[in-house]
């Protein structure tokens, strides 16, 4: 068995044994609260893989794309952070995120037109992230 | 908690009251400890004891700080009890604030001790409470206390009141960054990698930070579920943890926000939006500005985040055993799923 479908085995074991049998509100509460996560968690499990995959793919893609929009000479704290987040020793978060902060910190370097570009191919990044991670969060 | 622990807390509680009141035969009873929020242990009870030839009676509300309380590094029981103090001889309805103790001896944590409000306190979210003010919102009376009390609140002249302890905020967007670095503190105190959203969001935020034309106590929470309600009227305003002087557009906004309507169209599942504006904006002579609004609303999705972060992180470090808290970890993508469609993605 994959532990993805243990997690919601034993979720189902919380929901419809446990819970039901405790009498103390708390420890009810936190019973099935208990299987809320644990299916939640076993959703997650299921996609690890693939989701890795996908964000490691589309920054990959990213630095690409903003690397050639920027040129040879892109702002220092622009080209710091794409160098960061191309070096593979941090999370894709950590890369996302320093490159999101160098490019507002760099925008009135950047002008309005290339920083709402370079932000808006960006944002199609976490577009793609938000909606892979609502597949087990909401 | 175990009997064994109510009654020793209980022990303790009546032995506090009666030194703090000089009555030794003090004696308590109907205590309950109540679940709201998830933040400080509160208990409610009724206390009765003689004072000279008269036989006294009262009911008290007791907030206890346990050590791991959520927005406890934002606000805490001492600013509380403060705010209560300075806002009594006001026109906003609160408790009245008796005792603030910090010695951990009493409680094992500091506590305020306040005024038992009568009254009740449903949950927006849940299936009573939406009932609840949907029965309330078709009679017509809570809709426009709910919209006077915030007038009133916003009327609140706070220097005068002593409340400018809180901290005064510079001219232009002096408010708003404060704001943002007050729950950026929050992100960065969980321990937790910020989701790369939310970076987008506070950056945002920071760019785009309007100026306040006017400050104003700003409760920084104002929806039902934070006021108690009696007889059809909001009988006190409660969870004083996020109030600042600032724009009050702040609470506005809040009101305004869809995040406490639960899918209807009443403001905080009560209040019908063209009443809302004629009778805040009559009541206080201040226009509602629905820019400023929308960019504190994306500010409450910052909050939003940063709290569940800060809740996810309590339970992940050890600090708590709440399995509620572990799970608002899987509403962080929510929240700023929510933002990121205000902001256009």
């Amino acid at each position: 068995m994959r532990p993805e479908d243990l997690l919601g085995r034993v979720a189902g074991e919380l929901r419809r044994t446990v819970g039901p049998g405790v009498t103390e509100p708390f420890a009810r509460t936190q019973a099935f609260m208990a299987a809320v996560i644990l299916e939640k968690l076993g959703r997650q499990l299921r996609s690890a893989d693939s989701h890795a995959d996908a964000d490691r793919t589309e920054l990959r893609a990213l630095l690409d794309e903003l690397g050639s929009r920027l040129g040879d000479a892109p702002p220092s704290r622009t080209r710091t952070a794409l160098a960061a987040a191309d070096d593979g020793g941090g999370t894709v978060d950590t890369g996302l995120g320093g490159v999101i902060v160098a490019l507002y910190a760099d925008r009135v370097e950047l002008g309005s037109q290339l920083f709402d570009d370079l932000l808006s191919r960006v944002r199609r990044v976490l577009r793609a992230r938000l909606e892979r991670e609502l597949q087990y969060a909401s | 908690m175990n009997g064994a622990g109510v009654d020793s807390i209980e022990d303790r509680i009546r032995g506090y009251l009666a030194a703090r009141l000089d009555a030794p035969d003090l004696v308590l009873g109907e205590v309950e400890r109540i679940a709201v929020g998830w933040s400080h242990e509160t208990w409610l009870f009724d206390a009765v004891w003689t004072d000279g030839d008269e036989r006294r009676s009262r009911g008290f509300c007791l907030r206890r700080d346990p050590g791991n309380a959520l927005l406890r590094d934002l606000s805490d029981l001492r600013t509380q009890y403060r705010v209560l103090r300075c806002l009594e001889p006001t026109a906003v309805p609160t408790p009245r604030a008796f005792f603030f103790e910090e010695d951990h001896a009493v409680l094992d944590g500091p506590f305020l001790v306040m005024e038992k409000v009568e009254g009740t306190c449903p949950s927006p979210w849940g299936s009573e409470g939406r009932v609840f003010y949907g029965d309330a919102a078709r009679r017509g009376i809570l809709p426009d206390s709910f919209t006077d009390t915030l007038v009133s609140l916003h009327n609140v002249d706070w220097r005068s009141a002593g409340l400018d302890f809180l901290g005064v905020p510079g001219t232009g967007d002096d408010f708003a960054r404060r704001e943002i670095d007050k729950w950026r503190h929050l992100v960065e105190a969980s321990l937790l990698e910020p989701h790369p959203v939310l970076i987008d969001l506070i950056c945002w935020l920071e760019v785009n930070a309007p100026t306040t034309e006017r400050l104003t106590l700003v409760h920084g929470a104002y929806r039902t579920g934070n006021l108690l309600i009696h007889n059809d009227r909001v009988a006190a305003v409660l969870d004083w943890e996020t109030q600042a002087i600032g724009d009050p557009m702040y609470d506005v906004a809040y009101v305004l926000s869809d995040l406490n309507r639960e899918g209807t169209a009443l403001l905080s599942n009560l209040v019908e939006l063209d009443s809302f504006y004629r009778r805040y904006e009559a009541g206080t002579g201040i226009e509602i500005d629905d820019e400023v609004c929308r960019y504190y609303q994306l500010l409450y999705a910052m909050r939003s985040a940063a709290f569940w972060m800060s809740a996810s992180g309590l339970f992940a470090d050890g600090r708590s055993s709440d399995l509620r808290l572990a799970r608002t970890a899987w509403s962080i993508p929510v929240v700023l799923d929510k933002a990121a469609r205000q902001l256009g993605y």
